[in-house]
This record gives structure tokens, sequence and C-alpha cells, in this order.
């Protein structure tokens, strides 16, 4: 079964907030709804001081809470790529996603009375395009494609401190760590 | 004091009032901009499914990039925004992709708060009217034609009662023409964002890094082996792609070495040796690493110095090598070595000013002596401190000494903004606008420094032993924000309510505006007919008109005419070319590096259907690409790969034959002793220097924090200041954009240990003084900064507080003092204060508040 997911580059991230931005944009979302949000992560004492940034949208995850809890099944794994898809028309508003998600990434606008969440960009996709976090990013540390593929070229690590672990939802997700 | 209560009232209204104008009177409009209810979002999702069309937009800001902005306009509104997705991405032939805040311009355009209608102060009248109701007054709705006839009565009355000179303005090139051909206008000048790059290098020998760069392009920086960059934190301050450029270099192999206070993000990404330094101190160290290799090289056992370069390609090095007629003991190496003045340089005095140890002084200068192919950058940082202008110079020595230059991976020089670790000339350009210059007849000319005491007290300094009277009673802000930008802003806030008239153009209730009388609505490039931006050498972007004018929004060409007419000059004497004129030459003068390398050639085709379609004048012209292909794609870029013929070593030629490529200095070399840069700096009639570059200490920098220097006891300001460009804003740009100030709280940033001798946590509202002003911000708390400096993000739009004259937005030239030095340096990093816990009402997150509308 084919199952679309993120590659995130953490040693390259600088944490500028470009994928964040072009996904509210993508989304039309206003102040206070991010689908896709960059956390820092400062470590070290000087001056031997560390900064780390992780860019976290959704990870179309291959066991995902958010559509196990969902009381009404609007939010769904897409049969032919694993995206995790949100049907507005059948939302309640319930924010039971939001609880469920272990990486906070369902959102809940307050002007429609529903949740909201990263679709992978779908449309943008299904014109050969990359979603907009992907195309946005001045490093480069963003990919997007079948998680398999990925893995195989970045390696499988999906758990890096500060994350859930990786064994709750099973993410789609790879990441570069720093080497140090 | 705008009453923030009813505006948020009004708010509403606006939001309203826009979304009743998406339906026909305006040609596009932002979705998100209006601020969109639930029926709207429904609309968007209707729109969004119909076909639209991407357009090349501007992003014409000063932030250090310049990057290709779309914007996806539906049936006249603007649903999205992209970057560069013209050709495939590699990191030879890289897009050119934009930033948070590029990408955020449809909220800047279609902005709630953008200045609809001309508006004019409540209570000013001819004369002032309540003059220090300036920044707090109401404002009150006029026609154009009562703005117009006010501000040309205003240059009119003022100008036949003080004289042309009492007009200053302060900045937009649209003011200056009309106000050229009535008589003419103070000006004012400054270093800006240069510092002590800005003057001063070209008399030694090195470029500014702005017009003209030291330091060879970035497909060759892969070729060095160690890159030290002296100040500089592309990740943050230079937009686009100057990280990804370093990010390649690294990959190459290159080890890099970061001497900044901030453990920066670019330190972090290149993983960087992160050598932490007071601000200000730069040039101490790198004497102390000049000492290193003057005490320990050794010709045949240990090479350090470059003496072939030295001896060949500079002058004033040593003894033997001053230029003719200059006291031999004017060297700097026997300053170095303390020969006479009895100080020698060691890493160990180097250590007590800049904080560094002696050791990494040593390490640092030995790696830069042994390694083989070294690129030492700084950016201007640095410079921007009081009585730096020998730093430059002590920089060039330093690269001079181990020969870095000229050569493969070998360079030395300013690498910031657009040509951040990519020097050389453009490889696609566009042309000039064809407009003649209107001389300025009036040559009062003011350092920004002392603008604002200026207006205050009369004088102002005019060149060495020279002082000038001068009575400023019109303030006239074209396009710029020097009120915010220019340091001691309380000083110039009292300047705005002294003088008889402010007059702004704007797209913002900006400081500029908040403080004058009469506020003229701008459009922003998205509203006009199109233009160009070019920014590193390999591209030009051409954009276009994404929208028609935003109510009663007018251009600043429009205005410079309509206010000239009233003054009785005639519309083609200070425009004789239309605003598609103007473009269409832009166009056609347009170059592109020849497919040998071996000089430009036209970029565009223009056919003469083009030229009647565009209702210019002009001929037909063969050139790379056609017209329609330059407006679709919006951009052209030089199709970079490693060993073509497009790329650049800074100082090639002089280093293989410096007498027949002589430099444009005095002696034709570079020069480690300058005349002509001493000479420079004491005609400006502030501060002296010496021909060598001597260790000066700044006017508010390190050593001032300290009431006994030699018994290190601190005194009423203890901690230093620095302004590091923040990713929320291009210096103050974008400042008022909700979704960027959700994503940039903009705090102070405190080093742990100075906070905790404080007793401050993260999160705490914290008053920052200076013996010049106080802000309030909320700390952030880090181990990323040095102990003593603190950080407070450039160019926040100052807030200020009436009741206790407080800005609550940390506005870092609230603090920033009126002090010239040198060549009229801008010392923004030198500043020296105290921080502390506030005991008043706890700040809440910019994005919470109320936005400036009015």
């Amino acid at each position: 079964m084919s199952q679309l997911g993120f590659h995130f580059n953490m040693a390259t991230c600088i944490g500028c907030r470009a994928c964040q931005i072009a996904c509210k944009d993508r989304n039309n979302s206003k102040v206070g709804v991010l689908y896709r949000k960059v956390y820092d992560m400062e470590s070290g004492t000087y001056p031997n001081p560390r900064i780390d940034h992780f860019s976290l949208g959704c990870n179309h995850c291959a066991q995902p809470k958010c559509v196990a809890n969902c009381p009404t099944n609007a939010l769904y794994k897409r049969a032919e790529d694993g995206i995790v898809m949100h049907d507005k028309a059948k939302c309640i508003g319930c924010k039971m996603c939001l609880w469920s998600c272990p990486y906070g990434v369902p959102q809940y606008k307050e002007d429609e009375g529903k949740a909201g969440k990263c679709d992978l960009c779908v449309d943008l996709m299904a014109k050969g395009e990359e979603p907009a976090c992907v195309g946005a990013c001045v490093m480069r540390a963003l990919n997007v494609g079948e998680i398999e593929a990925l893995r195989k070229q970045y390696g499988s690590t999906a758990d890096v401190k500060g994350l859930p672990s990786s064994s709750t939802t099973h993410p789609s997700l790879c990441i570069t760590t720093k080497k140090r | 004091m705008i009453k923030f209560i009813e505006k948020i009232q009004n708010h509403m209204i606006s939001r309203r009032s826009f979304l009743g104008m998406s339906a026909g009177a305006i040609a596009a409009v932002s979705l998100t901009g209006c601020g969109l209810t639930k029926v709207a979002t429904k609309q968007a999702e209707e729109i969004a499914k119909t076909e639209g069309q991407w357009l090349t937009a501007a992003c014409w800001h000063n932030c250090g990039g310049r990057c290709l902005n779309k914007a996806y306009v539906v049936d006249g509104v603007v649903v999205r925004q992209k970057t560069d997705d013209t050709h495939p991405d590699t990191p030879d032939y890289i897009q050119q992709r934009g930033c948070a805040r590029g990408r955020s311009q449809r909220h800047q355009v279609f902005g709630v708060d953008r200045i609809k209608y001309p508006m004019k102060r409540k209570h000013w009248e001819p004369g002032g009217g309540k003059k220090e109701l300036r920044g707090k007054d109401e404002w009150v709705r006029i026609s154009w034609d009562e703005a117009l006839d006010t501000v040309a009565g205003e240059i009119k009355r003022i100008r036949e009662k003080y004289g042309s000179n009492s007009i200053l303005v302060t900045g937009g090139s649209e003011m200056p023409r009309t106000l050229g051909l009535y008589g003419g206008h103070s000006t004012h000048w400054g270093t800006t964002s240069w510092g002590t790059w800005r003057w001063g290098p070209s008399k030694f020998g090195m470029e500014d890094g702005y017009t003209e760069h030291s330091i060879n392009d970035r497909l060759d920086l892969r070729n060095s082996e160690l890159v030290v960059i002296w100040g500089g934190n592309p990740a943050w301050s230079a937009g686009g792609s100057p990280m990804y450029h370093y990010l390649q270099a690294k990959k190459a192999g290159a080890k890099f070495i970061i001497i900044d206070p901030i453990y920066t993000d670019t330190s972090e990404t290149l993983e960087a040796q992160w050598v932490p330094i007071y601000p200000g101190t730069d040039h101490a160290m790198a004497l102390g690493m000049a000492y290193t290799l003057v005490t320990e090289d050794n010709p045949a056992l240990n090479p350090l110095i470059d003496w072939d370069f030295l001896n060949r390609c500079t002058v004033g090095f040593d003894a033997a090598h001053v230029p003719p007629g200059a006291d031999p003991k004017e060297n700097l190496k026997d300053y170095i070595l303390g020969t006479y003045d009895g100080v020698p340089k060691t890493p160990e005095w180097a250590a007590e000013i800049c904080g560094v140890e002696p050791e990494t002084i040593r390490d640092i200068a030995r790696k830069i002596g042994k390694t083989k192919r070294v690129a030492l950058f700084t950016a201007w940082a640095a410079a921007r401190t009081n009585n730096s202008d020998s730093w430059p110079q002590m920089f060039m020595s330093v690269g001079a000494m181990t020969g870095h230059m000229g050569q493969p991976g070998q360079m030395t020089g300013v690498s910031c903004h657009f040509a951040t670790g990519n020097g050389g000339p453009y490889l696609v350009k566009p042309g000039g606008n064809g407009l003649p210059v209107i001389k300025n007849p009036v040559t009062d000319r003011i350092n920004d420094n002392e603008m604002w005491e200026t207006i205050l007290t009369g004088k102002y300094t005019a060149g060495y032993n020279m002082k000038k009277d001068i009575n400023i009673q019109l303030i006239y802000h074209g396009y710029n924000a020097v009120l915010q930008t220019r340091s001691a802003m309380n000083k110039g806030i009292d300047a705005h309510r002294k003088v008889e008239f402010v007059v702004s153009h704007s797209h913002f209730l900006t400081t500029n505006s908040k403080y004058a009388d009469i506020i003229l609505p701008a459009t922003t490039e998205w509203e006009r007919e199109g233009g160009f931006s070019n920014g590193n050498r390999e591209m030009l972007i051409h954009y276009t008109r994404i929208t028609q004018p935003l109510f009663e929004a007018k251009h600043d060409q429009w205005m410079a005419i309509e206010i000239g007419k009233r003054l009785g000059l005639k519309a083609e004497d200070i425009y004789p070319l239309s605003e598609k004129q103007q473009i269409f030459n832009q166009l056609a003068g347009a170059t592109v590096i020849k497919e040998d390398g071996s000089g430009m050639e036209k970029l565009v085709t223009i056919t003469a259907g083009d030229i009647a379609a565009m209702g210019v004048a002009g001929n037909p012209q063969q050139g790379r690409i056609t017209l329609q292909e330059f407006r679709e794609k919006g951009i052209y870029q030089v199709e970079r790969k490693p060993g073509d013929k497009y790329g650049h070593i800074a100082y090639e030629k002089f280093r293989q034959n410096p007498e027949a490529n002589k430099l444009k200095t005095e002696s034709g070399k570079l020069e480690i002793h300058s005349k002509g840069l001493s000479d420079l700096i004491k005609n400006y009639g502030f501060t002296e220097i010496r021909p060598i570059p001597t260790y000066n200490r700044a006017i508010e920098g390190y050593e001032d924090t300290f009431k006994d220097w030699d018994n290190k006891i601190k005194g009423e300001y203890p901690l230093q200041i620095i302004n590091p460009h923040y990713f929320r804003r291009s210096h103050s740009i974008f400042d008022n954009i909700p979704q960027l100030r959700e994503v940039y709280p903009n705090p102070v940033f405190l080093s742990t240990k100075d906070a905790k001798e404080r007793g401050i946590k993260s999160g705490d509202t914290v008053l920052v003084k200076s013996r010049h002003g106080k802000v309030l911000r909320t700390a952030s708390v880090t181990e990323r900064l040095m102990p003593g400096v603190v950080g407070l993000p450039h160019g926040a739009w100052a807030e200020i507080d009436e009741k206790t004259g407080i800005d609550k937005a940390g506005a870092d030239n609230i603090l920033t003092g009126p002090i010239a030095t040198g060549q009229g340096t801008a010392g923004w990093n030198t500043c020296i204060g105290e921080v502390e816990k506030y005991n008043g009402e706890t700040l809440i997150p910019d994005v919470k508040w109320p936005q400036r509308i009015i």
C-alpha cells in the first residue's frame, strides 16, 4: 500500500519558519491556527550552547490516533496514499482529534467551529507541485514522498528528543538528525 | 494617544467594508487580509476552485535577499502566494526561494491597517497647531485636494519665511525632484547599514560589500578549507539563498569559525567553532591575532605570514614599506609589537578588551595563517559601532598578512546582504529608467547622528572645525523610516514636535507617520505598473501589477507632480517620463552576461508590437529572451555550474601584477598605512584616526560599561545592547503583520547569567534602559548569548506610553544615542544599558495588540 510522508533534515533547518508561513498561506489559516509549526529547542550551557529546530506538520501516521478517536469519521486515511484527510462536512468540532494526536497537529478553527489539519496539499500534489512547506524551504530541509523510499534514502529515524515515541502512532516521518 | 478601543471597533467595520468592496470596487483583494468570517471562508473555497493566474509580485524590501514572489489571482482576488518553481532546484542552479516575510506580502498589501485616505492631525493648523500633540492627536480624513493644497501651502509658506534649507527631506526619490526645482531642500546622510564599511574602505583598497565586492563567488567558496565569519548571521540577516550557499561550502569540506556575541543559527548549522566576543572590540582581537602571526611566523619552519603578498601588494605593514613621505615609525608591525607606545598588542592585551581567551586568539591566528585556502569574511554589524573607522582596515590587514586574497578559495572582505558568500559583478541587470537627474541647489547635509539634535539646537557639523547654523521647520518624510531607524528616537520625537510642519507618505501608521501632521497614502509595488528587483548577481526579477490602487492610495510620483503643480512647476519638468516609459527603459537597457563570459549583451527582445502595446517610445531590439517570456516567468536567471565562465576571484589580476592592475588608492596598493583614510575621517569633523589601524575604544562601547576599568568595577550601564536583525521584519517593514507577530514574538534576549543576577526569567516583562531612553520587552533567557550582552531585535515600531515615556514595543533606537564619530558612523551596536524586572503592567504578546487602524 502506498503511504506518503515527510522527511525532515534537522541538521540543516535554521528555524526560519518559511514552511510554517507557506502552510498558513496555502490553508488561509488565521492567527492562532498553525497546521505546521516550528519548535525551537535550546540545550547546553554557555559557552557550549546548542539550538535545534523541528518543523512539524501532520505525520500521516500508519496508526493515527486522531482517526481512531474521531466520533464522526470526519478524519480518515485515504486508501490510495495513506494521507490523513479531514472531511469538514462531518466534523462537529468536538476537538477529540486535538486531544488524541500526540504531536499536537490538528487545530481548532474558532471561526468555523471545526477542526482542521495538514492534508499534504493534496490539490497541489495532484497538479505535480510540492506541498507548500516543502517548496518553501530555503535550506531544502523538507521532502515529501513515499515514506518507504524516503526511509531508504534518509534512514528511518522518527524519534528525537522532544517528540513522542514513534511506536504510538507509527508516523510517516523520517528525520535526519545531527551527528553530535 | 489614539483611542485603541475605538480602533478595534473600527477594525471590525473596516473588515466589513473591505469585504463589501471585494465584490467589485477593488480588482484584487487578499482573502485572509480581510479577516474573513465564516461566510467568507465559503467564498474562499469557491474561489479556490476557480482557475486563476500566477503573477510575479514584487518583494521589494531591504532584507539582504531578493526572491521570486508569485501571487495567485483568481477572479480579482489574491488567494495564495508561492515562490520560485520556474526551474528544477539544484545547489548550482538554485531556485530563488523567499522567506516567511515575503510570503506574508499579501497580508501587508491588503492589511486592514493600510492608510486608506489622506489624513490630517485633528489639531493641526498652519504653523503647527498644538505641535506637542503630534503622536497622540486624533486623525481626520481629508480629501486629496485638501491634502495636496495643505502640503504645497506649507512648503511655500515655510520656504518664504525660513528659506529653502529649512525643509528637510528625509528620503524617497520623488519629492527631491519637486523640491529640487523649487529652490532645493536640506538632506541627511549617514553610513546606515554599512557602518564604517561605507566610505573608508575605498581609501585603503577594499570594497563596501554592496555596490562592489572583495570576495569570490559562491561556487569558488566551495574551494575554501576554512571560512571565518567575523560577525554575520545570514540565517537571520540575509534572506534567500546565502545560508544554503554556505552549506554547500560545508558539504565540500570547509570548517567554519564564527566570531559573534550570539551563538547564531548560522553557527549551529555550519557546526562552527563559536568565538563569543564583546561588541565593538573586534579590532582588539584582530590585533592579538596579528601579534601571534608576527611573533610566531618563521618563513622556513612555521610560515604564517605571506611576505610575498605583503611586500608586493600592500604599503605600511613595516618600516621598510611605508608610503613615500610617511614617518617610518607609523607602521602596523611596530604598533603591533608596541615598539613606540610600549604596549605590545599581545593576545593577553586583546583578551582583556574583547573577552576572548588568549589561547583562542592564538589558535585562530594560527589556523588562518597555516590553512592554505581561507575565506575571511565579515558583515557590516561589527562596523556599526562608534569609533570603528580603523576596523575595516585592520580586517583587511589580517587578510593581507595571511595572503588570503585573489586566489581560488582565498578571499577577504565583506560577505553580507545581497552578496553573502557570493561576490562579483552582476551577471544580469536592468537598464536605467532614463529620468534626468534634478540637482538640489541646497548643500546643507546633516549627519544622521546629529539630525534630531540639529533640529532642536539649530547647529550641525559641516566638516573639520566647521559648524553651521540651520533652522529646520518642515520635515518631509518620503519613502523611508528615519524616525524609527536612526539613533536617538526620543530626540527625534522632540524634533518632530518642534517644527512647524511634518508630512509623511505612507502605507501604514508607521513611526514616521504617527508623529506627522499630514499622511499621504502611498501605493505599494503591487498596485503599480511593475518593476525590477536585482539582488544576488545571478538573477533579475521583473514583477508586474497585481492590483489596482487600494482605496485612495496614490503613487509617490503622482504626489510629487501634484504638489509640484501647486507650487507652479510643470509636471513634465518633474517627471518627463511616464511610469510605463521608465519601466520600458529599464527593460530595453537590461543586459546579461554573454555565454562566453566576455561581456554583456541585451537581455530582452522587444518588438514594435510590444512597444505599441505598452504605449511607449522606443526601438525594437534583439535580446536573449522575449518580453513575453520575461513577464511570464518573472525572472531571468543565469545558470551556474562549476567551471563555468561566470565565476569571480576578487583581486585576482591585482595579486598577479599589482603594478599593472593598480587599485584606486593613493598608492595603487592595499594600504595598511592610509593617509587617504585618516584625512577622509578628519575632514568629516567628528573624530580622528591614525593612518595605520590602531584600536580606538568606542564611545558607549565595552570599556564604558565600567566605572573603573583597571579594577573592573561595572558602572551604571553594565550591559552592551546590540540589535540583531530579526525575521519578523525587514528593518522596520512587516512589523505590523499579524501572522508574523504570531510567529516571531520579538522578545529581548538576555544571557542566563545576566538574567539570573537580576532575578529575571523567560516570560518576565523587563525594562531595558540606556542613558537615552527606556523600553519594555518580554525576556527570553538564553545560553546562546555572551554574558554582558543584550540582544534587542532591530526595527520594532515604537509604541510610547505617554504617561511613563517608556516604549512598549522595544524599539532599538529609543536606546541608541546621538553620537557622531568618524565617518558619521551609525554606531547602533555600541550602546550600553541595564535591564531590570518591570514592576508595572505585564506586556501582552504583540500579536494581541490592536492594529493601528485610522
